[in-house]
């Protein structure tokens, strides 16, 4: 039992290591989509392409207007003469939002009459759309603060009087766990989930797939290994790997986008352990269906997917109908993602945890119990 | 232990699939040591009863015994008692020829010490010493076969089920092979052999027939051949079938005509026992003919007459 077991997983693990390409797939892979996904998944919003139309043309309106583009999210991409040719940058895609300084801005500033600056927006990227719109916001008025309190001032002085300073309500918004919105924190959690969910729904569901293909499946029923031997022993080495890649996200993550680990690593473990249950299962049991390692690889792409999607990586899962929302919870990526993101960021206990535990757990030991009956009943 | 013990005994073993019934009813022993050669064409119920026999699927109804154990409730006792080798030769080619052997011995609980000697037996009688490390993938077909004989081996099973086991194989392996199989009788092993080449059949000890589910034939390749092809069989040089055929019309002492590469192979009645004989019962009749020969029927003609007479 033991023997035929430990024979199983060294054979295993030498075909795995012995085709470059699947060692390279295991190990090197997530590293590496680890880093291009860590970058390219970047909903930071800076450099935004800006245009300004300045058809006043005053000290007050360049003043305006190079204090807008001296922060780090507008970056300046040119001054056109019109309304009409900064539409027709957007158009191109040239620039992303335009300015638009009125003829008499100056004057209208120094009457103290209401005075309007236009925006002119790109909304093809929504997301980016409203961040330019608001910082946009934003620095016009603080910039029109700034003059009413300037005016304040001269006035008082010209007077010989004492004013008091004009009252004032501000946000101070103070943002918890990740204070600088570094998108990668929320990032890596997510990559990590996929990437297992790749490694080991992949591999599991091929390597049968594998084996049937070439009649060597045939072979090992006719020893007297039991179907729970032969499932554990083409298990057991890829749940090794897939825990091994998570420590790779990890600490990568750490590393290289400063992802705190604030929280006991003890339990990003049990999560994975319980969450590689649930995808080996889902391995085994599109190994069963499956004929050929060309229809385990569909079949494992359409399992993903929406696993991925659905699982609160890229879109947050409230924003989702009510009805989807329902679904996620039988989703084993995102009880991961949520785990690693509470661990790792907000320190969470076992306590916080516990109901992803418990979904994971239930999922796993439900999934893999279907898959172990299923392979039996055909390795029978 | 005598050399009549039967290993495998198969009573009524019938399996079904829906309303199809693959195997019918089939009964035969297999005595220790021998060679048994299973024969029929494709579809007529060969896999069906070797995977039944193997302990992969359980019979619909009947009953058999692999080695003393019963298929249907000890499969598990029948597969450490057995070795198979399928005509896929099925090896991991992405592994070395030690690491096939090493993993086949851990799939039969040979551990440790024993699993050392177990794969060095296996190199050695695969003849493959000096290759243990090269990658499978690169061993040419008759040496691949080699591999996986010596792998269906290594628990040393009592009895060897090989599947069309020369498939896809030279005629040089082929006969390379025979002699291993051979060879391994006269050391005890039983071999239960499927095949569809005829000619392979005469190798065999004793020979069953699957037609269409049902055994329809068992015995020694003589006994077939006294039994099932009766008269005489001569073969006749530089002639026209259709013209034989035409010039013998009605003469009931004229069993088959049949053509056979470049000649006519002509079965009579017994009666007519030389090839004076079919001379002189050609003369006159206008039909021309090389030199007569007189030969022996062979497992062909024996599987033509039964397959014949059964559809």
């Amino acid at each position: 039992m033991r023997t035929a077991l430990w024979a199983i997983i060294l054979k295993e693990l030498r075909q795995t290591f012995r085709d470059k390409r699947t060692a390279a797939l295991l190990i090197v892979a997530p590293v590496i989509q680890l880093i291009v996904l860590g970058f390219a998944v970047n909903l930071e919003v800076d450099h935004v392409p800006t245009a300004i139309v300045d058809l006043d043309r005053t000290p007050e309106s360049r003043r305006f207007a190079d204090g807008l583009v001296a922060g780090e999210t507008f970056e300046m991409k040119g001054n056109v003469d019109t309304g009409e040719e900064a539409i027709e940058l957007i158009d191109h895609g040239k620039v992303c939002i335009a300015v638009v300084l009125p003829a008499g801005f100056e004057r209208s500033l120094g009457d103290g009459l209401p005075t309007q600056v236009q925006l002119l927006v790109d909304g093809g990227d929504s997301n980016r759309a409203i961040i330019a719109q608001n910082a946009a916001t934003a620095y016009t008025t603080q910039v029109g603060f700034r003059l009413a309190m300037d005016r304040a001032q001269q006035q008082a002085a010209a007077l010989g009087v004492f004013v008091k300073r004009p009252a004032l309500l501000q946000v101070q918004a103070r943002i918890l766990y990740n204070p600088t919105l570094n998108s990668h924190i929320y990032f890596v959690p997510g990559v990590g989930g996929t990437l297992l969910l790749v490694v080991t729904v992949i591999v599991t569901s091929m390597g049968l797939a594998r084996e049937k293909e070439a009649g060597t499946m045939e072979q090992i029923m006719v020893t007297p290994m039991s179907p729970m031997v032969v499932i554990l022993g083409k298990t057991l080495p890829y749940a090794l790997i897939a825990f091994v890649d998570l420590g790779l996200v990890v600490a990568g993550g750490a590393l290289i986008f400063k992802v705190p680990i604030r929280g006991q690593l003890w339990l990003i473990g049990l999560a994975g352990i319980l969450y590689i249950l649930t995808t080996l299962g889902i391995g085994l049991l599109i190994s069963t269906v499956a004929k050929s390692q060309q229809q385990s690889f569909m079949l494992a792409f359409f399992f993903m997917m929406p696993a991925i999607l659905l699982s609160g990586f890229m879109t947050p899962i409230a924003n989702m109908p009510h009805w989807l929302q329902l679904v996620t919870h039988f989703n084993p990526v995102r009880h991961l993602i949520e785990v690693l993101r509470a661990v790792l960021l907000k320190a969470a206990t076992f306590s916080d945890v516990a109901p992803q535990l418990v979904a994971l757990g239930g999922l796993g030991i439900t999934v893999f119990l279907l898959a172990v009956m299923a392979m039996q009943r055909q390795l029978k | 232990m005598s050399l009549d013990e039967h290993v495998i005994e198969v009573r009524d073993l019938s399996r079904k699939f829906g309303a199809f019934t693959a195997v019918d009813a089939v009964n035969f022993d297999v005595r220790r040591s021998e060679i048994f050669g299973y024969l029929g064409a494709n579809g007529a119920g060969k896999s069906t009863t070797i995977r039944m026999l193997c302990g992969l699927l359980a019979p619909t109804t009947g009953h058999a015994t692999v080695a003393g154990k019963d298929i249907a409730r000890d499969p598990v006792g029948v597969k450490r008692s057995i070795g198979y080798m399928s005509q896929r030769f099925s090896l991991y080619l992405d592994l070395t020829v030690q690491e096939n052997l090493q993993f086949f011995a851990g799939a039969y609980g040979i551990g440790g010490k024993k699993q050392r000697v177990a794969v060095d037996a296996a190199l050695e009688r695969a003849q493959l010493q000096d290759s243990r490390n090269v990658i499978t993938k690169s061993l040419p077909g008759g040496v691949r076969q080699r591999l996986a004989l010596a792998s269906a081996l290594i628990h040393k099973p009592v009895i060897l089920f090989l599947d069309e086991p020369t498939a896809g194989v030279s005629p040089d392996s082929r006969r390379d092979f025979w002699r291993m199989i051979r060879g391994l009788a006269r050391e005890g092993t039983t071999l239960f052999v499927t095949t569809h080449h005829l000619d392979e059949a005469e190798y065999c000890d004793r020979i069953g027939l699957m037609v269409d589910g049902k055994l329809v034939a068992l015995g020694t390749p003589p006994e077939l051949k006294r039994e099932h092809v009766a008269g005489a069989m001569f073969a006749l040089a530089d002639t026209d079938h259709r013209a034989l055929r035409a010039a013998l019309a009605g003469d009931a002492r004229v069993l088959q005509i049949q053509p056979f590469g470049r000649r006519v192979h002509l079965r009579v009645d017994a009666a007519l026992g030389t090839p004076v004989d079919i001379q002189s019962m050609l003369t006159g009749r206008g039909v021309a003919f090389g030199e007569i020969q007189r030969i022996e029927p062979t497992l062909e003609d024996v599987f033509l007459e039964l397959v014949g007479g059964a559809s």
